[in-house]
């Protein structure tokens, strides 16, 4: 049976709201010096914590900077985090991943090993540990993050390669000389497609929420606007109104973030999963 | 004929990540015998790995920065307020004056022996220090740990053997609309509506100080104080166990004893709990296992946001006085407690499961 996954995504509800989402925060990202006129750490000379106005969307903050200006400059350093630990770490689990299940014997062994103990391992710990002495910027924290989230991703790859290489196509390939690098990138990764967006849905959900958390405990690059260092900031201030204004909608952007990207992996992992798919039919007049 | 078996035990071994738990195999007794006896040992290895990688970086991050090591171990405010005696104590306790390999036999025995190293904040050993704060972190991530995975577990039944349905489709897409929510915010939500707006929880803390509470009164007051970071934590985090529930409710319900049980005239609270509901436990146990990590982090960070004297609110300070020591000790003690709690949980994975407890 043929099933086109794209398709059943883009129909069902859940994924609608997720891709609606992650459009939304895409275009707030990108189109940030558009959508206001300051810029991130302006002093504006509206006075330090006023009410959102038609000036200032979302009011101003302790230093007189404009909150909504801040909120989509946010957004780019999330996003990006995200969007490159997503790219770097589906690399290296496939790279690893689809060569041990190509090579075999001691090498997959290696690797396996390599993945099994990484898994457990607590990657905030790990992070937190190594931010604290490394002054973070946002190049390390794509790197330790990637280094991090490999590794379910190679389990699940191999898996996969395992089941591909003895298709006929793969097999043909190999009788005909192809090298590995071929048989990965021509014959492997074209029928992991939906596999791999799920995986890189996963991985930048994780790494979305890494950043903002760690961002939070105050391990982020003092450089960039982040949402996690917003809200610890405007965390000191609940004794004042501005919470309504300054940490609600920073929170909030943050969280459908993530929603946006669960939503859209949940609707993709069902669709990919057999067991799961068939909405019509309920068991209970199934019997 | 022995070479053979040997390699159909390997691929065995190999393929058994792969597999998801719940598809049985009828191997040979003696071939289970061996299999289970391997996997520990493999899976035990596992977290060994995992715990040196630790503490290689525990032991290299420092002495790998620019300068003197002493300094970045103690950080450098406390340098300057350290008298020469305590600094040329703490450096014959590190061995920093000897060589690489002989510090890093030094760094390994005081371990061996419970030294975490000195807290200059505090001035107290690190352990001491973890100590005092540990309690509160246990009481909120192991309360929170068996709420949300029975909650979930109950959730996830009733919500899959209604699949589609209303019930279903609210309690989905709510709980993923939860899960979305960094614990923190959630912590931050919850503080700011049932803390500063009602005023129905207190803001900070986990009881009320020289209060002189004791016995039920204290046992109330400290509940109170739970209550809030405790539901913060619960509703971000039951959604894991939840979803994997319902998933395998669903196939579950598909298996043919579930017809049998039908057919006997079995009640539909038993085929809901007593029939699928049992064989769904097992992925739920394992969930919950992997999710103790998570529940960990998610407790570091929301403890910050109630400061609640547990842990993360510990290691939130130390990163803010730069207390480098207290960090590291904070930092392995939870990669144990990490790593045994996950060997536990697959320890106790095989007692649940009858298929590999029979084989032993």
């Amino acid at each position: 049976m043929h099933v086109d996954i794209w398709h059943e995504v883009t129909e069902s509800n859940v994924g609608k709201a997720g891709l609606i989402l992650i459009g939304l925060m895409v275009a707030l990202a990108v189109f940030a010096p558009v959508l206001s006129p300051y810029s991130p750490r302006e002093n504006t000379d509206t006075p330090a914590f006023s009410r959102p106005s038609e000036e200032h969307w979302l009011g101003t903050n302790d230093a007189r900077q404009d909150i909504w200006t801040q909120l989509l400059y946010g957004a780019r350093t999330s996003l990006s985090v995200g969007f490159g630990v997503a790219l770097l770490s589906t690399f290296i689990s496939v790279l690893i991943g689809g060569t041990a299940a190509i090579f075999g014997g001691l090498y997959d062994r290696f690797w396996m090993r390599v993945v099994d103990a990484t898994i457990a391992i607590p990657d905030v710990i790990v992070i937190i540990l190594v931010a604290a002495y490394l002054r973070p910027n946002v190049l390390l924290m794509v790197l330790l993050l990637s280094a991090l989230s490999w590794p379910g991703g190679a389990r699940v790859i191999r898996a996969q390669t395992l089941t591909l290489k003895e298709r006929m196509h793969v097999s043909a390939a190999r009788t005909f000389g192809a090298s590995w690098s071929h048989l990965l990138f021509r014959h492997i990764i074209p029928d992991l497609g939906p596999i791999l967006v799920a995986m890189m849905i996963q991985d930048a959900r994780r790494a979305v929420f890494m950043e903002a958390g760690l961002s939070f405990l105050g391990i982020s690059d003092p450089s960039v606007m982040s949402w996690g260092k917003m809200m610890q900031y405007a965390r000191v201030f609940t004794y004042l109104e501005v919470w309504k204004w300054w940490l609600l909608p920073t929170g909030l952007a943050l969280s459908l973030t993530l929603i946006g990207l669960s939503f859209t992996g949940f609707a993709l992992e069902s669709a990919l999963d057999p067991r799961l798919r068939g909405r019509g039919e309920s068991h209970e007049g199934g019997i | 004929m022995k070479t053979t078996w040997a390699e159909s035990l390997m691929q065995d071994l190999e393929m058994r990540h792969l597999e998801s738990p719940k598809v049985g195999w009828d191997v040979q007794k003696a071939t289970a015998k061996i299999l289970a006896f391997l996997r520990r040992g493999a899976l035990f290895s596992n977290h060994l790995i995992a715990f040196a990688i630790i503490l290689t970086l525990n032991f290299l991050l420092p002495r790998m920065m620019p300068g003197d090591p002493f300094q970045a171990i103690y950080g450098e405010e406390a340098l300057l307020a350290m008298t020469p005696q305590l600094k040329a104590e703490l450096i014959s306790r590190l061995a920093l004056d000897q060589s690489m390999s002989q510090q890093f036999v030094a760094y390994i025995v005081a371990l061996a022996s419970g030294d975490l190293g000195h807290s200059y904040f505090y001035n107290q050993d690190v352990l001491a220090v973890i100590l005092d704060f540990l309690p509160w972190t246990l009481l909120l991530t192991g309360t929170a740990l068996v709420i949300s995975t029975i909650l979930g577990f109950i959730l996830g039944i009733e919500s899959g053997y209604r699949r589609g349905s209303g019930l279903d489709k609210t309690l989905l897409a709510s709980l993923m609309f939860f899960n979305g929510f960094p614990d923190f915010f959630m912590g931050i939500v919850l503080l700011l509506i049932f803390g500063v707006v009602f005023g129905m929880v207190p803001l900070s803390g986990a009881l009320t100080p020289y209060s002189g509470l004791e016995g039920l009164p204290l046992a109330i007051d400290i509940l109170h104080h739970l209550i809030a970071p405790l539901t913060a934590l619960v509703l971000v985090r039951v959604t894991s166990a939840y979803l994997l529930t319902r998933n395998t409710m669903i196939t579950t319900l598909k298996e043919n004893f579930i017809l049998t049980a039908r057919a006997k005239g079995c009640s539909e609270g038993q085929i809901k709990y007593r029939h699928a509901g049992r064989n769904s436990l097992l992925p739920v146990v394992t969930a919950t296992g992997l999710m103790i990590p998570h529940m960990i982090t998610g407790a570091l960070f929301v403890e910050i946001v109630f400061s609640y004297p547990g842990v993360g609110w510990l290691l939130y300070n130390s990163l803010l006085t730069r207390d480098y020591p207290l960090i590291q000790g904070i930092l392995l003690m939870v990669t144990v407690a990490v790593l045994v709690t996950n060997l536990l949980v697959d320890l106790l994975y095989s007692k649940l499961d009858p298929r590999v407890s029979h084989a032993r």
